[in-house]
């Protein structure tokens, strides 16, 4: 790999860059899927490629290619300058980069078990017994688990001489369970919705999850969902699980501290930041409650790395402080632009992408109260679990998530479970409302396998370590 | 870009690994892509890149069992390791549901979405284009942000029952954003021959509304007449395939389709048709089916599902040739949608609105209740009130809720004019601009 990068740098630089980095990318994918008792697949997904980013007459040019042979390798080196050239015709400031140290090392995914080592017939038992247990249960009309592993070996090297080597690891399962009506269809998914749960880690965390175990509680909540009354409307305290607390942070805090969407490099796509730099230090993003950090050395963060794609390294970035906005997350180049350093937080999906800022493990802290205490302080509510639909405006104030479960609370004790449970707010106003946030030992870092941005579009997996937590005076409805 | 193979090279390909699994039960797809994309903030290119891949997909079955694996990139020994990952994932798969590969069903290989113009468009060119959207901007003393984006995708597909397709297809993409002081306007353009995109025309319309869009005031939220641009309508009608189009959908009872009832107007009728010469035609699916047109609803009546190998199985029906690739637990999928146009203008339509909303784009469009078609979503880069028949003030963005099938019981008028237009998932729709009696605004 390393020749490979040698010789794109090379090439890049003899062809005029003044900056030239270069990843090298080998991914393999393992999934399996049982459904319903008689669909099953299992599929293996193999990629290898190599991108060069450079910058020519002070403008960026970028050209990947799959095909590593030293005539490819040359190829792409020379086109991503010849990009970069074009690029240079409506460019008015060169692109500078805000200096980091020379970066060398290599970094492997700390865990127990190697995924892709433990049999494919131990990984089939576990998701036919997690789908039977489904089975079981009377009213359920379609059930399906599915197991997912990552294995990512990068290489990064500079023209200004970084070399890192990452073999990144992840294991990620999930399960669905549907029940359906004449005239309603309920879902409900463990541990988390959009497919599965992921995480940096090996197999034990697919062990930690016990989806066997856990499914026909779940089947079981999606045939009572059919039958639970809406969730009740108006004004109320509201408690979000883990679960939904970690998007609420992902939607309304990591998009929008993301410095590329502040300077307006995402304005014709995924928008822009009410979070301006002249609100950095002053402005109240939360209560005394909310303290969020961007930490790339979160364990078992699914946006946990030794080095980011720039060869920056891993780092804990404080983003609201008690409620004050405090950071940003950001790359070599718009940190350049403010007179900072880069906080670390550049990402590609692979080596046919370029490198964005992109969340690392955007973390909720945890506090001091549990789900426990949160639900005995609250005289009316609602207990939501579980994303069930989510949306949020380009600049990221304007949200209204929904969730697949819900239960009522009266007097400090859960009442009955409600279905299509729908919230909405404006970020800051929301945080403001938060009043408790549970402590380490109900904190999980949870991750998010779906997170879009750029053109091309990327997709990219991450962390948010999130604990229950309770908001006050929340507009709570029930979509119908 | 330089097609470094051509289709018959990939068909040549995906039989030489046919052979060499030597077995029935087997199919083989190669898709060879190039694609390039210039992106501008500011009026200036800020992110330009470029991409060659290659991704090889074998499917093995047996009797009760099986197996895929893909392979992007040129791995050492790329067919013995495909061969034998197809293979262990195959023989380590439990007994399930297999589906017979398709057989040969002499459909032609077109038409097809192809210009030789996109596909040797250089990065020299684009950032002309660029420049030219620039400096429209600039004139107006407005900021421009976006992209242009030009790919060109090789398909073949050969399986054991011999069924060999090969296709190859070029996109066009130019979305454009003005800026200024205080708010936004946007237009796009998609097209597969690049030479349709006029940078100057697409940059004029952003700027427009941009202009128009200034100093937007707050509306209290409420249910309004909306008119709808084709961009918002594409957004729309995408969640309404998904969300009730597949025969998978209806045979889970996950679908709002009841076949034979009238749920919307007489207006709108709705259709799959990859033979559209207007709509990114492509001829086959992801298992080398011919794709053949769809009446999904039909003056308002809901009438027919689109079906992949799999669901068509369980009904005894043929294949409508809208499988993604096989296996899968998605089901079939719409991939050009088509509204009937109507016989108005868009000022025509407007000009029949005494007070309501025109809605240029949406944005984050989210299921709320899946077999109600609710779903949220906010309005983004130019929303204006309707007074009196005419474009009125500027309004900031509202979210709204609401039934896709409610909207379009109530449709007050179509749109003459059609236009490609792309949803979130990228798929390409062609669709007119709709007037709806009500559509709900809820903050």
């Amino acid at each position: 790999m390393r020749e490979i990068a040698d010789l794109a740098i090379d090439v890049a630089v003899s062809s005029g860059a003044t900056y030239a980095d270069c990843r090298v990318v080998q991914r393999g994918i393992q999934a399996m899927t049982v459904k319903d008792g008689r669909f099953a697949e299992v599929s293996s997904f193999e990629d290898e490629g190599m991108g060069i980013r450079a910058i020519v007459d002070g403008a960026w040019g970028f050209a990947s290619v799959d095909r590593l042979d030293s005539d490819s390798l040359r190829d792409a080196a020379r086109l991503a300058c010849r990009i970069a050239r074009a690029s240079a015709r409506l460019r008015r400031q060169p692109v500078r980069l805000a200096s980091a140290p020379v970066a060398t090392g290599e970094y492997v995914t700390p865990m127990e078990r190697d995924p892709f080592e433990v049999s494919l017939e131990e990984k089939m038992d576990l998701l036919i017994r997690t789908d039977e247990a489904m089975a079981a249960v009377a009213g359920v009309t379609t059930h399906e688990a599915s197991l997912e592993f990552v294995r990512e070996h990068r290489l990064f090297a500079s023209s200004e001489g970084s070399l890192v080597d990452q073999v990144i690891v992840e294991s990620g399962g999930g399960l669905d369970a549907t029940a359906t009506s004449d005239d309603d269809v309920q879902t409900r998914s463990f541990p988390n919705s959009f497919g599965r749960h992921q995480l940096c880690a090996g197999y034990e965390a697919i062990a930690a999850m016990d989806l066997a175990g856990n499914a026909s509680r779940i089947a079981s909540e999606a045939v009572a969902l059919l039958s639970a009354p809406p969730c009740p409307t108006g004004r109320m305290t509201l408690i979000l699980d883990g679960t939904q607390a970690a998007l609420q942070v992902h939607e309304s805090c990591g998009h929008p501290v993301e410095l590329d969407r502040v300077r307006g490099d995402e304005a014709a796509y995924a928008g822009t930041s009410f979070l301006t730099p002249d609100l950095l230090g002053r402005f109240r993003y939360g209560s005394e409650q909310v303290t969020i950090t961007a930490d790339a050395t979160t364990p078992g963060g699914l946006g946990t790395f030794g080095w980011d794609d720039e060869g920056v390294a891993a780092q804990r970035t404080v983003l609201v402080d008690r409620g004050v906005f405090r950071g940003y997350m950001s790359s070599r180049e718009t940190a350049a632009e403010y007179g900072w350093t880069s906080t670390g937080a550049m990402r590609a999906e692979s080596w046919n992408r370029i490198p964005l800022i992109r969340m690392t493990n955007v973390n909720l802290e945890p506090g001091d109260s549990s789900l426990e205490e949160m639900i005995a302080g609250t005289e009316h509510g609602v207990y939501l679990e579980t994303n069930r639909s989510w949306s949020i405006d380009d600049r990221r104030l304007n949200f209204q998530f929904g969730t697949q479960n819900g239960w009522e609370i009266r007097d400090g004790k859960r009442l009955r479970l409600v279905k299509n449970a729908l919230y909405a707010g404006r970020t800051p106003e929301f945080w403001r409302s938060c009043d408790a946030v549970a402590g380490p030992s109900e904190w999980r870092p949870w991750g998010v396998v779906n997170c879009g941005k750029g053109q091309p579009a990327q997709v990219i997996h991450v962390g948010h370590g999130a604990a229950p937590c309770r908001f006050r005076h929340a507009s709570v409805t029930a979509a119908s | 870009m330089i097609s470094p193979t051509s289709p018959d090279d990939l068909l040549a390909l995906a039989d030489s690994i046919l052979e060499r699994v030597g077995r029935d039960g087997a199919e083989v797809t190669v898709v060879h892509h190039e694609e390039a994309l210039t992106r501008f903030a500011r009026n200036q290119i800020h992110q330009n890149v470029a991409e060659s891949s290659r991704r090889i997909r074998l499917r093995l079955m047996g009797d009760k069992q099986v197996g895929v694996a893909e392979i992007r990139g040129e791995v050492d020994d790329l067919q013995g390791r495909l061969i034998a990952a197809a293979e262990a994932a195959r023989e380590l798969a439990p007994d399930g549901e297999v589906t017979p590969l398709p057989r040969p069903d002499a459909g032609p290989d077109g038409p097809v979405a192809h210009s030789p113009a996109t596909a040797a468009c250089t990065p020299e060119w684009r950032a002309g284009q660029v420049g030219t959207v620039a400096a429209v901007s600039g004139v107006a003393g407005f900021e421009a942000f976006g992209a242009l984006q030009t790919s060109l995708t090789q398909t073949a597909i050969a399986n054991s029952q011999g069924v060999r397709r090969h296709a190859a297809t070029t996109a066009a993409s130019l979305i454009c954003v003005a800026r200024g002081e205080n708010g936004w306007g946007y237009a796009d353009r998609h097209h597969h021959d690049i030479r349709r995109l006029d940078a100057e025309q697409v940059a004029q319309e952003a700027v427009e509304t941009c202009g128009r869009n200034q100093q937007a005031t707050a509306l209290d939220p409420g249910v309004y007449p909306v008119v709808l641009s084709p961009c918002a309508v594409a957004d729309l009608v995408g969640h309404l395939a998904d969300l009730g189009f597949s025969a998978l959908a209806h045979q889970e009872h996950r679908s709002f389709m009841r076949p034979g009832e009238r749920l919307m107007s007489q207006l709108v009728s709705i259709a799959d048709d990859a033979g559209h010469p207007d709509a990114m035609p492509f001829p086959f699916d992801d298992e080398g089916v011919s794709t053949r047109g769809v009446s999904c609803i039909e003056e308002g009546v809901c009438r027919s599902f689109l079906h992949d190998s799999a669901t068509a199985l369980r009904e005894d029906v043929p294949s409508t040739g809208h499988a993604l690739p096989m296996p899968n637990t998605f089901g079939p999928c719409a991939r050009h949608l088509v509204v009937a146009s109507g016989e108005s203008s868009i000022d025509d339509l407007i000009a029949a609105c005494d007070h309501g909303l025109y809605v240029t784009r949406f944005w984050y469009v989210r299921d709320v209740h899946p077999l109600r078609t609710v779903i949220t979503g906010m309005t983004r880069d130019g929303t204006f009130l309707i007074e009196n028949g005419r474009l009125g003030r500027p309004v900031r963005d509202l979210r709204f809720t609401q039934s896709i099938v409610d909207a379009l019981s109530d449709v007050r008028g179509v749109g003459r004019e059609r236009s490609i237009e792309l949803d979130e998932s990228e798929r390409a729709l062609l669709v007119p601009a709709l007037a709806l009696g009500s559509f709900t605004f809820t903050s």
